[in-house]
């Protein structure tokens, strides 16, 4: 890359109430540049009604080697789902 | 065998996608950046031949069309770039291997576009070509390039379309206007037909592409299927296919052809193609011309926003 | 066949459809010759905007005059001569500071006039302006910003947008030159005239460039269809195909 010019991660809501989406990156020197770009590479065909940007390397990740200790630990806690329970047949509306 | 090694081949063998951050052979990177800068420098290259008739569009619409198209290209260059920084490799690092001749486009661009007809025949057959490649892509094993296929194919669906519509208005119009349309189909058919690569039995890479299901049809296999889907469309246009073999074979249910001129494409691949100079010296102009403007924006970045991250 | 055009608010509204239409063209060359990838993206979804708004205008010029004939005949069949474009959006991309001080330049200048237009008496004219204002609004934005990372940036790119809007500032006298028809269909001349001169102040004073004076025009003016001599060439580029083959349906 050359000095300065960053890459951006961009994200998309659509519609209000809609969760923003992550679309792609786009390159831009500047925090106005950046949103700009992003308007005019991913939302050509009016995808979006608001938009963010955020540095690339601002994104933190869970690391590779650690990805099984975050999360394998989760599967087995099956009582955090509804189907876990059983309700008798007759109980309605829960 | 490492626990990450298997983790790789259970991801393929079970059709899932690989992500940038897990473990890949470095032989699998290699093939998919390889892959991946190739597509992106063909999409931005690609916007010179239609560039080159963008002033002369003959009429409101027809320009508007041809510059949402090849602004298209631009975005989609745009994307793949995206996708190969997730291996590693930054977009200016790519444009230097463009520039210095170590990274490959689709040769197709290095043929010159030579009358409006050729418009029509680009959208029609060069972007007919590429949308059959591109939605077996879809189905690539490399997450992120498999994304930006689906969105790319989305977007090129007006592509083919807006080719056709072009050949069709050429193929109904006056004499001079159908000799272009005849004209355009000569020049296009067979460079479009060998861009799918070298026969199977020839081609270099394809067979560890298939194995990691980075490639999902053989190059073969998508030239067939354009063929048999393309032939129609010429003969509903009223034009001849400029291959006296190209019939239908009622034995392999499929199109036959002639043999393919591989010295040319070779010759063209490796850098002997009629815009060869051309192409490569547009794109340089452009970006050495500019480096004052992008070290302005860096400067002015700095000065006003220095602390951002 | 010249193509005229008779009726006062057609030649009210081809001035503006040119003018746009000659931008469009002008930034159409830009294509596969920007800066970075983004901006050459940024730069075409300008010039569809500029094109796809002359074609809106030349379709309202149509109806207004009521002959028969098409934007496409507007746009392909009229020579320089008969071309109202101002001159300013007819010089050349001599580097990106020309192609972003022109369109600041004209951005601003036209932002105006369809903010007055929003009050014309014709329905039509007044709901394009609300569509049109809200394109321009963006590139205005666009150019502006560029104008500050040009101006600020670095010592080059300073020096080279103070000599495109030294440049560029010949052409800026004719835009105030206006005439009775001006006159009819603007609301306000001399708030259009105020508002551009103050907003490109504070713009040039914030990118650090220097004012040029604006002199009195010995030129002739673009609303007698008098341009440089960029236009001929513009048009006969766009032009070829349909004069060429006149029959031709595209």
């Amino acid at each position: 890359m050359e000095s300065g010019d960053k890459v951006w991660e961009v994200f998309i809501q659509k519609k209000s109430g809609l969760p923003f989406k992550h679309a792609g990156s786009v390159h831009g020197y500047d925090k106005k540049m950046a949103v700009q770009n992003a308007r005019d590479a991913y939302c050509r065909r009016g995808e979006g009604r608001e938009l963010w940007v955020v540095p690339a390397n601002c994104i933190v990740s869970v690391p590779m080697d650690e990805a099984e200790a975050y999360f394998d630990p989760q599967e087995d806690k099956i009582y955090r789902h509804p189907t876990f329970y059983v309700i008798p047949d007759g109980v309605e509306n829960l | 065998m490492d626990k990450f090694e298997a983790a790789f081949n259970d991801i393929i063998a079970k059709d899932l996608k690989v992500e940038p951050r897990d473990w890949m052979p470095e032989e699998y990177r290699k093939h998919v950046l390889r892959q991946v800068s190739q597509h992106a420098h063909s999409e931005v290259i690609g916007m010179q031949p239609e560039g080159n008739w963008l002033l002369r569009a003959p009429s409101l619409r027809s320009k508007q069309v041809l510059l949402a198209k090849i602004q298209d290209e631009g975005g989609h260059g745009l994307y793949l770039y995206s996708v190969a920084e997730t291996l590693g490799m930054s977009r200016e690092e790519m444009i230097n291997q463009l520039h210095a001749g170590k990274a490959k486009y689709s040769s197709i661009f290095n043929y010159p576009a030579l009358n409006w007809a050729d418009m029509g025949a680009i959208g029609w057959l060069v972007d007919g070509a590429a949308i059959v490649n591109q939605v077996s892509l879809q189905k690539t094993s490399y997450g992120p390039y498999s994304r930006g296929m689906v969105r790319i194919c989305k977007e090129e669906s007006f592509h083919q379309r807006q080719g056709y519509e072009i050949m069709l208005h050429m193929a109904r119009g006056t004499k001079e206007q159908k000799e272009m349309a005849q004209d355009a189909l000569n020049r296009f058919w067979f460079p479009s037909l060998m861009m799918f690569g070298p026969h199977d039995a020839d081609s270099a890479h394809s067979s560890k592409a298939m194995e990691w299901k980075i490639k999902r049809e053989s190059n073969d296999q998508l030239r067939q299927k354009f063929i048999d889907k393309t032939v129609p469309q010429a003969e509903f246009l009223g034009l001849t296919v400029p291959d006296p073999n190209c019939k239908w074979n009622e034995t392999t249910g499929h199109y036959d052809h002639s043999p393919f001129n591989w010295d040319e494409f070779w010759a063209v691949v490796n850098g002997d193609g009629p815009c060869n100079t051309e192409r490569l010296d547009h794109h340089k102009k452009a970006h050495n011309d500019n480096a004052w403007v992008r070290d302005a924006a860096v400067a002015y970045a700095k000065k006003t926003e220095g602390s951002l991250v | 066949m010249a193509i005229t055009i008779d009726k006062e608010q057609a030649q009210f509204l081809v001035r503006l459809a040119d003018t746009e239409m000659i931008l469009g063209q002008r930034l159409c060359e830009m294509c596969s010759n920007g800066p970075f990838l983004e901006e050459d993206i940024a730069l075409s979804n300008i010039a569809l905007d500029l094109i796809g708004r002359a074609e809106q205008l030349y379709i309202l010029i149509s109806e207004i005059e009521g002959k028969g004939l098409s934007a496409d005949d507007y746009a392909y069949r009229r020579n320089e001569r008969e071309y109202f474009s101002i001159k300013l959006v007819e010089q050349p991309n001599t580097d990106f500071a020309w192609v972003i001080a022109r369109q600041y330049l004209h951005d601003v200048y036209v932002k105006e006039i369809f903010t007055q237009l929003l009050s014309s008496k014709i329905d039509k004219v007044a709901g394009l302006s609300e569509k049109v204002l809200k394109e321009i609004t963006y590139s205005h934005v666009h150019a502006r910003d560029w104008m500050f990372r040009l101006g600020i940036g670095t010592p080059e790119s300073n020096r080279r947008l103070q000599a495109a809007v030294d440049h560029l500032f010949k052409y800026a006298g004719e835009l105030f030159a206006f005439d009775s028809i001006d006159k009819k269909f603007l609301s306000d001349i001399t708030k259009l005239e105020q508002g551009w001169k103050s907003a490109v102040a504070l713009t040039l004073a914030e990118a650090n460039v220097k004012q040029p004076e604006i002199h009195k025009i010995y030129m002739r003016d673009y609303r007698e269809g008098f341009h440089s001599e960029y236009l001929g060439h513009i048009l006969s580029e766009m032009q070829f195909l349909p004069r060429a083959y006149p029959d031709a349906k595209w």
